[in-house]
């Protein structure tokens, strides 16, 4: 079993009037989610409330009962709890969608979703949409997730061209949750060792903080600072959008059965800051 | 709601207001909301869609082009006094004097959205298709374990998680006393494929160097792990 330390913040920012971003973070269940909504008039809270809400509940359901029934299109290049979380993500697609599809106001809303989940000893990083995974281990930081915006996917076949598109096409996404009727999530799974620190953030961080201000940030400070750091520079800067941060770390790593398993039953603390 | 007004010559032939949520196509065909009957004009030449609060201009890779202020453009956020040339035409994006542009308000520029698809594909042209291929046939760049010792064959790695170790249920099985019920991992991420040591007494070796905890696979690499020697390469 993996032990962490844990915190997460959402601040509205300072220019919007509403903060359309969610997060949930549980230790107990090794589930971190941000998902950063979209759409007028309170829609895009909405959108992302479902979001966060739907895939915490289905996660839920395999802590508490282990054996539910076998997942329908199952990839077997995946391993089964990364098919579940899957399946977690395409739950919430629908929810999302049938929402806007059934009410004139919601119409059109949407959300990214980055999610980690830890299994006994991987953790897994899936991701729609452009709100951004970070994995820092042996004092680097490399993006996990993959960014499904015009910028990024336009760098990847033709980095001259998508410089000269400019920020505008840097907020428009090619995938978002709740937006066409079936998505795709880009997973990744991976050991994880005593130490790795992951931060999880909407575009309000990331687009204010660089990589490696994060890497600073999240190597010299608890989680439940860090993510205050975080935030707070984001703001100095402008904080022209909701801000939201996950950070957690591994502080340790108990591998199952052996007697050091069995003797080594700490009771860990959580951690969880709403703001 | 903003105007264009055609003209040719510096004479107004027509005026057309954009609307919202509506996408004004523009070329010599009939089935064109503006039509230019002009030779220098292709049948659909290029189009305007509404999105967010703006309006873009994206040129359908018409046969000579689209120009916005006498400057080439494939596409093109419309502002106030842009002046289009669609061939000999010159149309003239115009909000109403009293019209909010989008500019002005806060910060709409941060706004996020998703684009329309199609939208999209159009806009990249090419590299577009390019793309759609690239994702259809997943043509993302696979990993190959070739084994040098202790085995015959090469595996793919196509999973996003592969298991080198005792357990049978392993990907990869690699009989040992030492050998731990599962040794290695190899995860494959965006960046490129990453090799783990997970548990037992053996840990395995890349290009010779002992791997405590995890590094990245290059092209040619050498691993160890136990009895069983690989080399990994990338296929393109």
């Amino acid at each position: 079993m993996v032990v962490i330390e844990s915190a997460g913040i959402t601040d509205i920012g300072r220019k919007r009037k509403d903060n359309e971003d969610s997060l949930f973070l549980d230790n107990d269940l090794g589930l971190y989610v941000v998902a950063d909504g979209m759409g007028g008039h309170l829609a895009g809270e909405v959108a992302s409330k479902l979001v966060v809400d739907t895939v915490r509940d289905y996660m839920k359901r395999f802590k508490e009962d282990e054996d539910i029934e076998e997942l329908e299109n199952f990839d077997e290049t995946l391993s089964k709890e990364a098919n579940r979380l899957l399946s977690g993500i395409k739950l919430a697609n629908q929810v999302v969608y049938k929402a806007a599809q059934s009410n004139e106001s919601y119409r059109g809303m949407g959300s990214t979703l980055s999610v980690v989940y830890f299994t006994d000893k991987t953790f897994i990083v899936a991701n729609v949409g452009d709100s951004p995974i970070y994995l820092v281990h042996d004092g680097s930081i490399e993006l996990l997730s993959v960014i499904h915006n015009v910028m990024a996917e336009q760098a990847a076949i033709n980095p001259n061209e998508a410089e000269l598109m400019g920020e505008r096409f840097k907020h428009m996404l090619t995938r978002a949750i709740g937006i066409e009727e079936i998505v795709e999530a880009d997973i990744c799974e991976n050991q994880y060792f005593k130490g790795d620190i992951l931060a999880i953030s909407s575009d309000g961080l990331s687009d204010k903080v660089s990589p490696d201000e994060i890497l600073d940030v999240v190597r010299n400070e608890r989680p439940a600072k860090a993510c205050q750091t975080l935030v707070d520079l984001a703001n100095e800067r402008g904080g022209d959008d909701n801000i939201t941060v996950i950070v957690l770390k591994v502080t340790d790593k108990h591998e199952k059965g052996g007697i050091m398993g069995m003797i080594s039953r700490i009771i860990y603390p959580l951690k969880k800051i709403f703001h | 709601m903003p105007i264009l007004t055609l003209t040719f010559k510096e004479n107004t032939i027509a005026v057309y207001r954009v609307v919202k949520e509506k996408s004004v196509t523009i070329g010599r065909k009939e089935d064109n909301v503006i039509q230019i009957e002009n030779l220098a004009v292709s049948g659909h030449h290029a189009k305007i869609d509404s999105v967010g609060d703006g309006f873009l201009l994206t040129d359908l890779q018409s046969k000579n082009g689209s120009f916005v202020n006498d400057e080439l453009v494939s596409s093109h956020w419309l502002q106030q006094g842009d002046s289009i040339t669609i061939g000999k035409h010159t149309l003239t994006f115009s909000y109403d004097v009293y019209e909010k542009k989008p500019d002005e308000g806060e910060g709409k520029m941060d706004q996020t959205m998703v684009m329309d698809t199609d939208t999209y594909r159009k806009m990249l042209g090419k590299a577009g298709q390019q793309l759609a291929e690239t994702r259809d046939s997943e043509q993302e760049p696979v990993g190959i374990l070739s084994y040098l010792a202790g085995g015959d064959g090469e595996i793919k790695l196509t999973n996003r998680i592969t298991k080198i170790g005792k357990s049978p249920s392993s990907e990869i099985v690699v009989k040992g006393f030492m050998m731990g019920s599962t040794a290695v991992v190899i995860s494959r991420r965006p960046k490129g494929y990453s090799l783990s040591y997970v548990d037992g007494m053996t840990k395995p070796k890349v290009n010779g160097e002992v791997v405590k905890e995890s590094v990245d696979l290059k092209d040619f690499d050498i691993i160890d792990v136990g009895s069983a020697k690989f080399q990994f390469v990338i296929d393109k």
